[in-house]
């Protein structure tokens, strides 16, 4: 019988040695993951934090200061400068040196002894809905704080009357990187592994290599398997680093068993690394693969989950989002990393990514036409 | 036939209307050189493609070593070698690596790739160049590599689609010694060139004109041809200064059937009914008082032009 993977090690020592040889391939398959990940990191980081404020203390008082110290104190505010009226409150809003402006009236101390109803004012820049958000409720909570403060002090009970104990599971600090963090490394490697093998076969093609690896007795499986492995390993290694940036620079830890994180991305790369295969069996040239590579890329981004909760997507949208690996990959590593969720706990999204990745390789070996033109 | 190693019936190839190879047949024996010529875009690389079983003929069928190349792709792959035209070898491989690969490709390791290795090596001369990428070599130890490539699983035919493109006349001269030497161990050659010195070292050759196989035979019977010497002319070799001048002048005498400039000389096929005389008279007559003429066999030059003016006179009528 015919070995199926004829010419299989040939392909893998040819692959290395052009991979490795190739600084560029490799420094675009390494370096733009590593910057994508950095920025996209930070740039959805919506945690707001220290805000630009503006202030008009117009009653200079103890205790005017000491309620633009319980402002700071949360961490939302940062004063950045004084003015000296209202307009120039707004006008330092507007002319976007402050999101937020804080205006304490002339009276109010006065209002505060006397038990009377004491207003501080604030102007929020809407423009950015998160951030006024944020603004607002840190507002609330700052002013609903003193007035129980106070009320309590009136009454003498030295308990409240009524309290939520919250006890937020998982992510305790509600930071919003170990929520995107996964999603971006999920999206960053399909980025890098798609295009690279993409590339492989179109660039044989244009090289006039392929048609020598055709009059050879070389085998489909072999040719893909072959092409498939030396950037299964690459990829391995890149997501380690960026499981390193994840778990150092942004300070997300694994709650998971991190084994179990690598059973997880190994599964998703070969899926990522079969599907830019597929696209090179059908490319003429690399413009050609790298269109095709942006068709698939792009549905990743908008419908994986990865930043818009797909619970709230149209039917369609959420239909597109469950044909994606990236998908189930993220959801996949968002419970290991955050939840600290075992394989066994999510074994249908496991299945579903093996059952893709195997789709898709053997796809790849049966559209490849072993002629030309 | 026992011998034949390469037979084409009607070999056809369409691309869409474009009909790239139209009803082509010939048959190459074992051990032969053929050689294989036309202009470009005539479609011999499409008839090597096919006979590699790297495209599908449209119509016909052709065979090597009596498979079929279409429906037993697998069976020929270890008959033939195949040199493509724009070669191909991996440029960020070192020749070593090259060789290495291509003798996996087919299967070896070990000893018997060692062993074969080593003879390719000797065989091309490229043991200087073993560590030296493929990217760095000139283009005569380019294709010396790859033809070491095309020949590791030692194949019994090996098709070469120009081979020597682009490179200059020593290694020209030295590329096709080594050929000869593949040929002396029994490989039969297919050769396409657009040299006529390379197609006269063939031992045959065919030449496909406008996707049609138009003549193919042994170069001196091809030479013998009676269209290619038509009864009562000759052919002239005239050897003098102002070529061009002088050939102006010559075309306009009654008896001159054609006349094409060759290097220093022109070369002429002239009615018996034309004196020599009346030739310097006319071009002592445009300033060149000198001349050498005598007669010369016809070279296979000749023999496309006149087969091709020929078919084209006759798809004319
Ligand atoms: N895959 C293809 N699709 C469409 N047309 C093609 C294809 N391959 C070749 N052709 C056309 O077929 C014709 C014959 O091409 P071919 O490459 O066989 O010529 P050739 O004799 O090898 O020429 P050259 O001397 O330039 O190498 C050309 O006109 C070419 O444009
Ligand atoms: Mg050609």
């Amino acid at each position: 019988m015919k070995n199926p993977f004829r010419g299989f090690s040939a392909i893998l020592y040819k692959e290395f040695l052009v991979v490795l040889r190739d600084p560029l391939t490799l420094f675009f398959m390494l370096f733009p993951p590593l910057i994508e990940m950095i920025a996209f990191g930070y740039a959805l980081d919506n945690d707001v934090k220290h805000m630009a404020t503006v202030v008009l203390d117009e009653d200079r008082t103890v205790e005017s200061r000491q309620i633009i110290e319980r402002f700071v104190n949360t961490d939302t505010f940062r004063v950045v400068g004084e003015v000296r009226s209202v307009g120039e409150l707004a006008a330092e809003i507007r002319r976007g040196h402050a999101y937020v402006g804080l205006q304490i009236p002339p009276n109010f101390t006065r209002d505060l002894r006397a038990g009377r109803n004491a207003r501080v004012q604030m102007l929020i820049d809407g423009s950015s809905s998160t951030i006024a958000g944020s603004a607002l409720n840190t507002a609330v909570g700052v002013a609903f704080r003193e007035s129980v403060v106070t009320l309590l002090g009136e009454t003498g009970r030295r308990d409240l009357p009524f309290e939520i104990r919250p006890q937020i599971l998982y992510n305790p600090a509600m930071r919003s990187p170990n929520f995107f963090v996964p999603g971006v490394i999920g999206v960053v490697l399909q980025i890098a592994t798609t295009f690279a093998t993409a590339m492989s076969l179109v660039r044989e093609r244009e090289r006039g290599t392929l048609e020598q690896l055709l009059v050879s007795p070389l085998s489909r499986w072999g040719l893909m398997l072959g092409k498939l492995i030396p950037y299964l390993c690459i990829a391995l290694f890149m997501a380690t680093g960026l499981y390193a940036i994840m778990h150092w620079l942004f300070d997300v830890p694994i709650a998971g068993s991190f084994p179990a994180l690598m059973v997880a991305t190994f599964v998703y790369i070969f899926c990522l690394l079969s599907l830019g295969l597929l696209i090179s069996t059908r490319a003429q040239n690399q413009m050609q693969a790298l269109q095709m590579s942006m068709i698939f890329i792009m549905p990743s981004v908008f419908f994986s989950g990865f930043i818009f909760p797909r619970e709230t997507m149209p039917a369609i949208f959420w239909w597109v989002g469950a044909c994606l690996p990236t998908t189930y990959f993220i959801e996949l590593a968002r419970a290991i990393i955050l939840r600290g969720a075992t394989l066994a706990d999510f074994w249908t999204h496991l299945v579903t990514l093996v059952g893709m990745g195997a789709g898709l390789f053997a796809l790849c070996v049966f559209r490849f036409r072993q002629k030309i033109g | 036939m026992p011998d034949t190693m390469i037979q084409c019936e009607n070999l056809t190839k369409r691309f869409g209307h474009f009909t790239a190879v139209d009803h082509v047949s010939f048959s190459v024996a074992k051990g032969d050189i053929f050689g294989f010529l036309g202009p470009n875009g005539s479609g011999k690389s499409t008839v090597i493609r096919m006979l590699c079983g790297l495209l599908e003929p449209s119509e016909g069928r052709a065979t090597i070593g009596g498979f079929d190349v279409a429906k037993e792709t697998d069976r020929i792959k270890s008959l033939i070698g195949y040199m493509s035209q724009k070669f191909s070898l991996y440029d960020e491989l070192t020749v070593h690596e090259n060789l290495q690969f291509y003798g996996r490709l087919y299967g070896l390791s070990g000893a018997a790739l060692k062993k074969r290795y080593d003879e390719l090596i000797a065989l091309t001369h490229l043991e200087p160049y073993l560590t030296r990428r493929a990217s760095l070599l000139s283009g005569g130890w380019r294709q010396r590599l790859a033809m070491a490539c095309s020949l590791v699983h030692q194949p019994q035919v090996l098709f070469l689609d120009e081979p020597t493109a682009g490179i200059d006349p020593v290694a020209r001269r030295e590329l096709w010694d080594l050929l000869f030497e593949f040929s002396s161990n029994g490989i039969t050659l297919f050769v396409t060139t657009h040299y006529m010195d390379e197609a006269e070292r063939c031992s045959h050759v065919g030449y496909i004109y406008l996707s049609k196989l138009v003549v193919c035979g042994e170069p001196d019977a091809l030479k013998r041809l009676p269209s290619v010497n038509p009864p009562g002319t000759r052919r002239l070799d005239v050897t003098c200064e102002h070529v061009t001048t002088g050939l102006k002048a010559v075309r306009k005498l009654e008896g001159v059937q054609a006349a094409t400039v060759f290097g220093q000389s022109m070369h002429l096929l002239v009615s018996d009914a034309l004196p020599e005389q009346a030739l310097r008279d006319e071009l002592a007559r445009v300033g060149i008082p000198q001349a050498d003429v005598r007669p010369i066999a016809p070279s296979l030059e000749d023999v496309f032009v006149a087969l091709t003016n020929e078919r084209e006179n006759g798809a004319a009528k």
